[in-house]
């Protein structure tokens, strides 16, 4: 996950705390409710200028931040959670 | 679910369905006006081994689907959609069971199912969060030797003649309020508090009192695991709980419509009706048109769901969840509204008085209560999220 993933990911997550954000980091526990998860998921798609297709849009996807990551990199070009950094995309 | 979606309705089960519906249909007008549980109907449904439908058969059960759930449910609903309702709420609490309990649990509580011994109440709403299903207030207190339950459950059908709870509540380390664990409590491990009376418009012999429970139960009596209650919605109390609730107001409805058509037909009907009548024409044929919807719906629906799990895709897509939300939404009102046009096919007499034949007035005082049974203005606002996600709209 690269930075401006985290950094984009970690206002959504109000009961993150001081934890450390990581790819195993469950996203409704820290408190991503529905309606965010579509402004999360628009956020993202803006900010890497890709269109998560609908084959991706399951519960598992916005399980973690890793499964998320998983998600947006495939459509990057195909890297997976502990490979860093993102791919230059917008 | 071990059955499949296309082999007919089972024959095997047709005289204990008639028996439990004839039952319902006589003890119904009774239990109606003196909001009383239908005792007698339950305990047919228990030596029938109708309660264990959805149980597979290596624990005894009859290893019925969702046709079966369906086919069923709709029949009882034709004589009282209270009945209805109680036995398909009860085989989505088994079905439950079935998908997300651990072995433990499961070899535990199948066989009571199975054995009629075991009729399952479902514990979800909260005072103060209302319907808001995905979340919990009380919250489980975590023992030595257990897990501690304190919950007030304001509405709960059946709840004094059951004989164990699936109750939402609070995981013991939640985080936030959607942090809800899925747990089952046996009667024998609650003090149960009754309170308040049940006196309402309609639904009135689903006795769905409130009730306050106090217990402990050990940690295997966890459905799923701590936190994932909303696993269990997307794949099995949502699908289950929408398609026996159409399956409930839909039975109703057509049952409506079947004693007005018979009422019309007969020799007296015909002297009191004008059948020559456009306007009753219309009226009867707009009635079928809003059953016909539901139901094609209602089986479109079963298929989908039937075919997901089978072939081990995700439920939780946005139009497997939108088709589900949908079938709730437009059951709740295509029924009730199909109950009404027949009270204006028919008038006064038979459309609006008690003890008509038809027994109009009762289905629908039963059938309003549909569209607050989990609030539709609830389910069009996940709805429109889940819009969003599908900017393609695809259907399923
Ligand atoms: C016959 C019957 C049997 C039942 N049996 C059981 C049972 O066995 N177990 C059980 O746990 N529950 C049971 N229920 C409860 C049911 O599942 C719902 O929880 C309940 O009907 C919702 O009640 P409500 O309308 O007060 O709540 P809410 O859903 O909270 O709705 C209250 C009001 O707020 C509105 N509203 C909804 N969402 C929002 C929102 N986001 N923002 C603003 N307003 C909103 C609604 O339109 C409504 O006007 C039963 C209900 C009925 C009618």
């Amino acid at each position: 996950m690269d930075a401006r993933f985290t950094e984009l990911l970690t206002p959504y997550l109000p009961y993150l705390g001081d934890r450390e954000l990581t790819a195993d980091t469950p996203l409704r526990e820290y408190g991503l409710d529905s309606m965010q998860a579509i402004e999360l998921m628009l956020s993202v798609e803006d900010t890497y200028g890709v269109e998560l297709p609908d084959e991706q849009l399951t519960e598992e996807t916005f399980s973690t931040a890793g499964k998320l990551w998983d998600a947006l990199s495939g459509q990057l070009g195909g890297q997976g959670s502990d490979t860093a950094p993102a791919a230059d995309a917008v | 679910m071990s059955g499949v979606t296309g082999q007919g309705p089972r024959t095997d089960l047709l005289a204990a369905v008639e028996q439990v519906r004839a039952l319902a249909a006589k003890h119904a007008e009774e239990t109606d006006e003196a909001a009383r549980f239908p005792v007698a109907v339950l305990d047919e449904l228990r030596t029938t081994g109708l309660l264990g439908l959805l149980v597979p058969a290596e624990y005894g059960g009859l290893g019925g689907g969702l046709d079966e759930l369906l086919d069923i449910t709709m029949e009882l609903g034709r004589a009282d959609m209270s009945v209805a309702m109680i036995f398909s709420m009860h085989c989505q609490q088994v079905a439950g069971v079935v998908h997300h309990a651990g072995p433990r649990l499961a070899g535990e509580l199948l066989p009571l199912v199975a054995a009629g011994r075991m009729y399952l109440a479902s514990v979800t709403t909260e005072a103060g969060k209302g319907g808001h299903l995905l979340t919990a207030t009380a919250g489980l207190t975590a023992e030595d030797d257990g897990l501690d339950i304190d919950r007030f459950a304001p509405i709960v059908t059946g709840g004094e003649y059951a004989d164990g709870f699936l109750i939402t509540m609070r995981s013991p380390e939640a985080r936030s309020a959607g942090d809800v664990s899925l747990v089952y409590a046996h009667r024998d491990q609650l003090t149960i508090t009754p309170s308040g009376d049940w006196n309402p418009l309609g639904m009135r012999a689903s006795h769905s009192t409130a009730l306050r429970l106090t217990g402990r139960i050990p940690e295997h009596q966890v459905v799923g695991e701590h936190g994932q209650f909303r696993t269990v919605v997307l794949n099995t109390f949502g699908p289950l709980a929408h398609l026996g609730w159409a399956a409930s107001w839909l039975g109703t409805a057509s049952g409506a419509l079947s004693r007005v058509l018979r009422l019309l037909r007969s020799p007296d009907g015909r002297k009191g009706a004008n059948l020559d009548s456009e306007l009753l024409m219309t009226r009867l044929s707009r009635s079928r048109q809003r059953l016909e919807t539901v139901h094609a719906l209602m089986r479109h629906t079963a298929e989908v769901v039937t075919r997901v799990r089978a072939e081990g895709d995700d439920l939780s897509r946005p139009r497997y969840q939108m088709l589900i939300n949908s079938l709730k939404i437009t059951a709740s009102e295509e029924c009730h509204r199909a109950v009404e046009d027949l009270i204006d096919a028919v008038g006064l007499r038979h459309g609006y008085l008690k003890g008509s034949p038809t027994g109009l007035e009762r289905a629908l005082r039963d059938l309003r209560s549909a569209a607050l049974n989990y609030s539709n203005d609830r389910l069009h606002l996940a709805d429109g999220k889940l819009a969003l996600l599908d900017a393609e709209v695809r259907f399923a």
